[in-house]
């Protein structure tokens, strides 16, 4: 056992106070569905944090996360802990997303902390997050922890992670941790172990006040609450503070810590974590990832890794219904704040009205805050086509231009395009050996390139590919897990721009070209994706009293045409003295179904149909 | 019948332009049953200035002594269940009754005197083509009837055929077609295509059903049945034995609307009457011209798409679509 006091508190620039020496700043990293938020739940139970009466995963409070089974927002929780040797000691567990598209924020969360426990799953081994994640804590410095979780598993294969935690991360697999996040096993051992190997926060008390604010929620009475960690200085009511990414200056209302619930605390100091409240309302005043300083002290460094949110995705919402548009502004207002990440403007379609683009940081984020908007804010939305940004090179005589555009329908005319350039992405993709084959077909008919192929061992195959995101964000993780009967993961990020022979693909409902329906496509499958898209929307659309052709075109080419036949009966039956009130309800009933749907022209098309734009999936 | 003339007492006195025994299968009361109930009637209401009295019936029940009871107790029009002059047919729906007999019900109400015959057909039966359904309708013209109703079959829930869907049930397209070809059938035979699912010859419209869709009063007395009087629409339970019990207190659904929704409800049944159409004028001086300006706006937007044509002060649901009436008049409701 160390001896009260490390080696470098003897060097006085660096004065360790007693209690900065008793915090672990730490958090759990992992490939999806590996028992990250299930380890977090026993380790709160058995620090006595929480008693979970049932089997509710804790941190993960909002409904839709835990029906996706994912977090989306990062949460921590302070944890007071008795060591074995009788130390008191206080733990911050951060919670972390697992996704790839919310890498910024894992960074940042990862910035917080001292320590990471890299948890990988028994029974599925080193993944392709497991490894981004990796990466990003290495990057970021941590003392990483390796553990192999779900041990109580008759499938488990210990050695067999052992030897990839090794072999592909570089870490010491023979000292991994074996936990069982489900029945409780070694978990005991994990936190000795985060005391022991986590580094206490270094900090220097004669520093002026710096912190990271590396995640933050909307609470309606104390508005953006930023979620701090204090890495020199310290936060107290009443202290007067700088954002350093936007100049802004703000007063301390309160401090405190998360138990997962707010405590308020007289002070934050440096290497705590915690949250404060400073009234602050504007979204645009405080950003994920941003430094807090004191006005005192302008110059303050910044924490390095800030950067503005890079949307990936974008797409256009609309309200079904006109006048509930400035609803739908009051509800995006709200929900950016709870989110920083998603960016939006102003938007009008000559086919569906009034509206917003929305930036995305990838599919995922696209589609929880769709689901999002719709469930909390209860709007009836239609949502159009996805669209990543293109580099549009345009030429008008001697004139040549770059321009980057994120909605087809904003596209130049095509004799003044040069050159379209799409977004590439480097993907990385872990499958096991008997899927290999389907899921080269799948990535070849989605426009990759194999970069690399090898083996981490005997079960499977790592491929490196490399995809344009326009593929990727149409539905490919979807397919891929279906090729793959789930067992396939994969990661990716964005390396830079390439050109492609792309066509923008126009889409008109009975004549109406419909603007906000454009979409993007490369030239060779553009006529068999139109001739499917068709083929589906004309099977969504219901028939009207007029015959509806729908048509894809290119340029001023038709490539697809389906018609919808006009209805020709509706219900013909008695109509007598018993019938009058309930003919006239059920007239009433399809009047009320009609609402639900959006007037394109003259033609009313469902939600559905703008749904399935959105996933653009294959034949099934 | 008791409880029927307990219920009837309720509007004593009160005088009626036409009557219609119908609802379940009158022809099952038989001679006596119809004989008495219809005395019973007319001693407690004014019956002196009915001008037309229906009696609806089943092929297989009626006999020559039940059609001379009825025609002496005073009923003048008859209306005849045949649905189709197909025995195959009629069996995959499961009647009891073949052609044979339907057609022979309909001699026997000719022959026993009745001037005023009714036939109900249904279109869409499971194997039906043009050829099977031209061949009834023109069975049935033959026969000199005065007028014909013609059904779209509608598979109820919960029914045997719901359950067991025949494949060779013609669809909707399919319908349409027959059902243009029927309305060109009756109109080179004579008959009029009066209101949409009803054909007859000139003068012989059932004044009854007319009375319905021009939004007219009714009693309705029996389990089940409707009425609409003073402004309001209620229907008795149907609960048969509920209804023997306690006649008079079997009242759900009482239903009072707002001008302008009466007024609405009532063009779309006025708009059923294909050649009567609707009097704009006459609407809004029985409901107000304030409360039929909405609606009037949408009858404008309408016929402007030209799904109802505005003639001679009157509006009419274009012929054309007819079979589409429901997409069309669902338009004038609410706001």
């Amino acid at each position: 056992m160390m001896p009260f006091g490390f080696p470098c508190c003897k060097s006085t620039s660096m004065l360790i106070s007693e209690e900065m020496n008793n915090i672990r700043n730490f958090c759990i990293i992992a490939h999806i569905d590996h028992g990250k938020s299930t380890l977090a739940d026993r380790i709160l139970e058995l620090t006595g944090v929480l008693h979970t009466t049932d089997n509710k995963q804790v941190l993960d409070s909002m409904d839709l996360e835990r029906e996706r089974g994912i977090t989306i927002k990062a949460k921590s929780v302070r944890i007071p802990y008795k060591s074995n040797n009788g130390r008191d000691f206080i733990l911050n567990l951060i919670d972390t997303p697992g996704h790839v598209d919310f890498n910024y924020e894992v960074s940042r969360s990862l910035q917080a902390c001292e320590g990471a426990i890299l948890l990988v799953d028994a029974t599925q081994g080193v993944e392709a997050q497991t490894i981004a994640n990796a990466y990003l804590a290495v990057e970021a410095g941590l003392e990483i922890i390796p553990v192999i979780n779900k041990i109580d598993l008759p499938n488990a294969m210990i050695e067999d992670c052992r030897s990839q935690i090794q072999d592909m991360l570089g870490l010491s697999g023979k000292d991994a941790l074996l936990v069982s996040g489900k029945s409780g096993d070694g978990v005991a051992e994990l936190l000795e172990a985060v005391v022991e190997r986590v580094p206490p926060p270094k900090t220097d008390d004669n520093a002026p006040l710096r912190c990271l604010v590396f995640d933050s929620y909307y609470d309606s009475y104390r508005g953006i609450i930023p979620h701090v960690r204090v890495f020199s200085g310290s936060l107290s009511k009443g202290i007067k503070i700088m954002l350093k990414s936007t100049g802004k200056n703000f007063e301390v209302d309160e401090v405190g810590y998360f138990t997962p619930a707010l405590v308020p605390s007289a002070r934050l100091t440096a290497g705590e974590v915690g949250y404060l409240g400073a009234i602050i309302r504007e979204v645009g005043d405080i950003h994920v990832g941003d430094t807090i300083i004191s006005p005192d002290f302008p110059d303050t460094p910044a924490v390095p890794g800030f950067r503005k949110v890079l949307p990936m995705v974008f797409c256009g919402i609309y309200p079904i219904s006109t006048n509930d548009y400035p609803k739908l502004t009051l509800a995006l207002e709200k929900y950016q704040l709870n989110d920083s990440s998603i960016v939006y403007e102003k938007e009008t379609s000559a086919a569906l009205g009034h509206g917003y683009r929305l930036g995305f940081l990838g599919m995922l984020h696209m589609d929880i805050t769709i689901e999002r908007l719709k469930r909390e804010y209860g709007q009836d939305l239609i949502a159009t086509m996805p669209s990543v940004i293109y580099k549009v090179i345009t030429r008008k005589g001697e004139k040549s231009e770059e321009i980057y555009i994120d909605n087809p329908s904003r596209f130049p005319e095509p004799n003044f395009i040069e050159r379209i350039e799409e977004p590439i992405v480097a993907t990385r993709i872990f499958v096991p050996n008997d899927y290999i084959g389907a899921v080269m077909d799948l990535s070849e008919k989605n426009r990759g390139t194999l970069k690399n192929m090898e083996h981490p061992d005997t079960r499977r195959a790592l491929l490196t590919y490399e995809f344009p995101l326009a593929e990727i964000i149409t539905g490919y993780y979807d397919r891929l897990k279906s090729v793959s009967r789930g067992y396939a993961s994969m990661d990716y990020e964005f390396t830079g721009y390439k050109p492609g022979p792309l066509v923008k693909v126009d889409i008109l409902v009975k004549d109406n070209q419909v603007d906000a329906l454009s979409y993007i496509s490369d030239r060779d499958s553009s006529v068999g994706k139109a001739r499917n898209l068709i083929h589906k929307l004309r099977k969504l659309i219901p028939r009207h009293l007029f015959s509806i052709p729908l048509q894809a075109a290119i340029g001023g080419k038709i490539i697809a045409r389906e018609d919808i036949a006009p209805i020709r009966k509706d219900v013909i039956a008695k109509c007598y003295g018993g019938d009058i009130s309930r003919k006239r309800k059920l007239l009433e009933k399809q009047k009320e179904g009609k609402k639900r749907m959006k007037m394109v022209g003259s033609v009313e098309v469902p939600q559905e149909a703008f749904l399935l734009l959105l996933k653009m999936e294959d034949e099934e | 019948m008791q409880a029927l003339s307990i219920e009837a007492e309720k509007y004593s006195g009160t005088a009626f332009q036409t009557l219609y025994l119908g609802g379940g299968t009158p022809s099952l009361l038989q001679a006596r049953g119809v004989k008495i109930l219809l005395s019973e009637l007319s001693s407690i209401f004014d019956l002196s200035h009915i001008t037309e009295a229906t009696f609806e019936a089943n092929p297989e029940s009626l006999t020559p002594a039940l059609l001379e009871s009825a025609l002496s107790a005073g009923l003048n029009r008859i209306s005849i269940g045949v649905q189709s002059l197909a025995d195959c047919e009629l069996e995959r729906v499961g009647r009891i009754h073949n052609a044979e007999q339907a057609l022979q019900a309909l001699e026997k109400a000719s022959k026993a005197g009745f001037k005023n015959i009714s036939a109900d057909v249904i279109l869409g039966l499971p194997g039906q083509n043009w050829s099977s359904l031209q061949t009834t309708l023109s069975r049935l013209i033959n026969l000199s009837l005065q007028h014909i109703s013609v059904y779209c079959l509608s598979v109820e829930p919960h029914t045997p055929l719901a359950s067991n869907l025949p494949a060779d049930l013609p669809g909707e397209d399919a319908q349409a077609n027959l059902f243009e070809m029927v309305i060109k059938l009756l109109a080179e035979a004579g008959f009029l295509h009066y209101e949409i699912s009803n054909f007859a010859r000139p003068g012989y419209e059932c004044q009854h059903n007319l009375n319905y869709w021009r939004g007219g009063e009714y009693l309705g007395l029996g389990p089940a049945a409707a009425s609409h009087l003073k402004g309001k629409r209620f229907k008795n339970h149907s609960d048969l034995e509920a209804y023997i019990i306690n006649p008079t207190g079997q009242l759900e659904e009482v239903e009072e609307l707002a001008a302008p929704d009466k007024a609405a409800e009532e063009v779309i049944t006025r708009l059923r009457l294909l050649n009567e159409g609707l009097d704009i004028v006459a609407l809004s001086e029985k409901f107000g011209t304030v409360n039929i300006k909405a609606l009037s706006d949408k009858l404008d937007r309408l016929t402007q798409k030209g799904y109802i044509k505005h003639e001679g002060g009157r509006f009419r649901l274009a012929a054309e679509y007819a079979l589409v009436s429901n997409s069309i008049l669902f338009q004038l409701l609410g706001d």
